[in-house]
Order: C-alpha cells, then sequence, then structure tokens
C-alpha cells in the first residue's frame, strides 16, 4: 500500500464535491461512504495513520481488508465563526 | 503549513511517562495504543482542517469536514501491562472485530467543558512524585494521571478509599501528594539583569580647576567619595555562635539573624524564590511586601523572580503559595550594619 496520509486522502475526498463551475451547480452537502485501507505506521518517532483507497474493488487474498469511512461535509462561508472556531484548529489565519 | 506538536507525545509527557521509543508506536505485530491511534486520527483531521482552511483564502466558499466515522477491521488485543491494543487485519484473516470511531467538530466551550483544563496538566507527573510504574498504572486506572488529580481524589473521597480502590497503601499516598506541594527553598537577591563593567579602584583625582571671571564667587566643589569595590560578605545567615553580637556605640541594635530574616542590600530590585511545584493550578504564588502585592518578573516551576518596590525599606515579606501555605519573611535592607557606612 502506497504511504499516503489519511489527511491526504480526505482532503482528495472532499475536493471532489465541489462541481466543475461549468455545471453551474453548487453542492452545499454531501455524505460520502467510500472503503478505506487504514494502517498505522511510524514516521521520526510518530503514529501516522495511512489511508487511501483500496487497491482493488475484488476481495484477494493478498491484499489487505478495506475498512469504510463515512464523511459527512458542509459548504461553509468562511465568515462563518465555525470553520475557525475549532478548539484543536488553532486561530483563523 | 504550521507543523503541530506531537499529541502523542504531549498526552504521554501528561501521563509522566518517558519518552516513547519507536517500538512502542508500533509493536512487532503492528499493533499499536487505542489513544495513540486516536490522537494520530485526529492530528489527521486538524490537518485536514487546516489544508482546507489554506484552501479558502482565495476561495469565497469552502468545504468543511463535520463528521467522519471510521469502520476499522481490527484485532483489539491486551499487551502485557493491561493496555488495550489494536491490530488492523491483514490479508486473508478472518475474525477480525469491527470498530467503529465518530468524529466530530467541536467548539472551544465544547473543549474546555468536556476535558481536563490545561492549569491542571501543570501539576507534577506521578512519576515525579516517587511512585513507581506499577503505582502509577493502578492510579491511572481509576482516572488519575498527575498530583493534582490524586489529592482532588483524595479530598472528594477521602484518602482510604482512593487507597482501597487503587490498592495504594495510604501511607504512600499520603507521601506522594506531600512530595507534589510547592515548597520554597531558598530565597537570594537577584543579580542585576546586566553586570556592570568590574572596575579597578579609580586613581584619586583631583578636583577640576576652573577659572573664575573677578567678582564672582566659585561655585561649591562637591566632591563625591571614591568607588570603593567591597570585598565579599559574609554570609548572610551565620551559624550561631557564643560571642555576643557586637554593637557600634551610636547603632541600634540589630535583632539576631534567624531562618525568616532576609537580607539584602539597599540597591536590591529582585528576589529570587527557589522551590519545588511553585506552579500550581491556581497559578504563580502571591507575593506582598507591606501589604502591598508585588510583581513577577519571572515564574518557573522551581524559581520565580519578584520586583521589589524602588527605595527599599525593611519590612514583611509575605508569600501565599497555591495551595494555600503562607509564609513570611522579614526582609532586612542592611542599612544601618553596613560596616562601609561611613562614620
Amino acid at each position: 500500500m502506497p504511504n499516503i496520509e489519511l489527511a491526504e486522502t480526505l482532503v482528495a475526498l472532499i475536493e471532489s464535491v465541489q462541481a466543475p463551475p461549468e455545471t453551474g451547480l453548487l453542492v452545499t452537502e454531501a455524505e460520502l461512504d467510500v472503503p478505506l485501507e487504514v494502517t498505522g505506521g511510524e514516521r521520526k518517532g510518530e503514529l501516522i495513520i495511512f489511508g487511501s483507497a483500496p487497491h482493488s474493488r475484488w476481495i484477494a487474498g493478498v491484499l489487505p481488508p478495506a475498512h469504510r469511512g463515512r464523511l459527512r461535509v458542509e459548504l461553509v462561508d468562511d465568515a462563518t465563526p465555525q470553520s475557525y472556531e475549532r478548539g484543536s484548529g488553532g486561530s483563523r489565519p | 503549513m504550521m507543523r503541530r506538536r506531537n499529541p502523542m507525545n504531549a498526552a504521554r509527557a501528561a501521563r509522566g511517562l518517558e519518552p516513547q521509543t519507536e517500538a512502542e508506536f508500533v509493536v512487532g505485530d503492528g499493533s499499536f495504543l487505542v489513544e495513540d491511534f486516536i490522537n494520530a486520527i485526529t492530528s489527521q483531521l486538524d490537518r485536514v482542517q487546516d489544508a482546507l482552511r489554506l484552501k479558502a483564502v482565495n476561495r469565497p466558499l469552502t468545504y468543511a469536514l463535520k463528521d467522519l466515522s471510521l469502520d476499522l477491521q481490527v484485532f483489539v488485543e491486551l499487551d502485557g501491562q493491561g493496555n488495550v491494543r489494536f491490530r488492523t487485519s491483514g490479508p486473508n484473516e478472518t475474525g477480525s472485530s469491527t470498530v467503529r470511531l465518530s468524529f466530530t467538530t467541536i467548539t472551544k466551550p465544547m473543549i474546555e467543558e468536556n476535558t481536563i483544563s490545561l492549569a491542571m496538566t501543570r501539576s507534577p507527573s506521578l512519576s515525579e512524585i516517587g511512585l513507581d510504574e506499577a503505582e502509577r498504572q493502578r492510579l491511572e486506572q481509576i482516572g488519575v494521571r498527575n498530583a493534582a488529580q490524586l489529592e482532588r481524589l483524595g479530598q472528594s473521597t477521602g484518602a482510604r478509599a482512593v487507597s482501597r480502590w487503587s490498592g495504594i497503601s495510604a501511607e504512600r499516598l499520603r507521601q506522594a501528594v506531600t512530595q507534589s506541594r510547592p515548597r520554597l527553598t531558598d530565597i537570594k537577591p537577584a543579580p542585576p539583569s546586566a553586570p556592570p563593567p568590574v572596575k579597578t579602584p579609580p586613581p584619586l583625582v583631583k578636583p577640576p580647576v576652573t577659572t573664575v571671571p573677578p567678582g564672582k564667587t566659585p561655585p561649591p566643589v562637591k566632591i563625591t567619595p571614591p568607588i570603593l569595590v567591597k570585598p565579599p560578605r559574609p554570609d548572610p545567615f551565620p551559624p550561631p555562635h557564643d560571642a555576643p553580637p557586637v554593637v557600634r556605640p551610636g547603632k541600634t541594635l540589630v535583632a539576631p539573624i534567624s531562618k525568616n530574616v532576609i537580607q539584602v542590600e539597599p540597591n536590591t530590585r529582585r528576589l529570587q524564590l527557589f522551590g519545588a511545584n511553585l506552579i500550581g493550578e491556581a497559578g504563580a504564588p502571591q507575593v506582598f511586601f507591606n501589604n502591598r502585592e508585588l510583581g513577577l518578573a519571572e515564574a518557573e516551576e522551581d524559581r520565580l523572580v519578584i520586583e521589589l518596590p524602588e527605595n527599599l525599606a525593611s519590612g514583611a515579606l509575605e508569600i501565599a503559595l497555591p495551595d494555600g501555605q503562607q509564609l513570611t519573611y522579614e526582609l532586612s535592607v542592611a542599612n544601618g550594619t553596613d560596616p562601609w557606612e561611613p562614620e
């Protein structure tokens, strides 16, 4: 499994929700239910969670099992306080 | 992107565990501690939030990850130290458990409501108050991870209850709590921040010769005494001896120096207080001089620096430690006993 951090996969999934500009559509909320290959690894003394799309849609005895991830994504205005009031997210840039 | 502090190390530090070796995060069979795993996932979610916020700089609208739930196929194991570990199932492994973890966004008030205060994490860890690994584990099982939590639990449930639940003798717990209390060990005048250059005794300088116009009286010449480098003062806390104190005629009798007397020079601007656990949950100690609160220039766990008022005179120095102890000292300014004072 390639060492793709879970954060990168999640950002890519969230970005995928955006409709192409030429369609004129605006997705305001989405729920994604996706299979994920999730493993833990070590990098520079830190436990890193890797997560990526499965190798294959087929189940094979040589491939790690797919776990399940559910994401709820919402469109937010940057002025919405919640986008920067998360305690662990630090202050607004 | 801003580099974040490793939350796992912070959590371990709060628990008083030694820095972890690589093997402890992911052991040979690929298993990891549940709390490490959750911390690592949280770190990944913070990275997601940071990335989305950066993207929002150039976009009026952006997406936010509101909830994430993961159904993980894991084998739940218990290691030799009684820690629960997760191991993700490998290829072709059957019989794994499904663990569902749900993460959601919360606001600062919710965090403050549901987590221990940062001030409480300042308290000494269990290892710092002399408890061994087995005792630490037993206390962690009842939710005690530092000295402040141990003391709080003892106050609310009683020392015997804590002892019974943890299997640690009450005497041992009392010793540990006593060790965690703030204490002062020494008080000394702080050296000046910028030490003055060492001067050799100045040569005797004749007053400057000025020419006075006829008809005017010369202004009085102010002669300043030469600056002398004083020899080191004797120990301000000498051991008592039999000889009576020498009293110079015309001087007031100075009280014998006791442990609670701090002697300082008149030009002392700062005092250093040395000790342990000086910063408590309620903050730094309060220091009063003649009933007037003094400012803290520096505050660390083992050292405080307090600002003394200008025109320092002798008086009472009171120190209120974070646990409520009140210590009183007599601050004696060495005006009347200065052997170098001109007669």
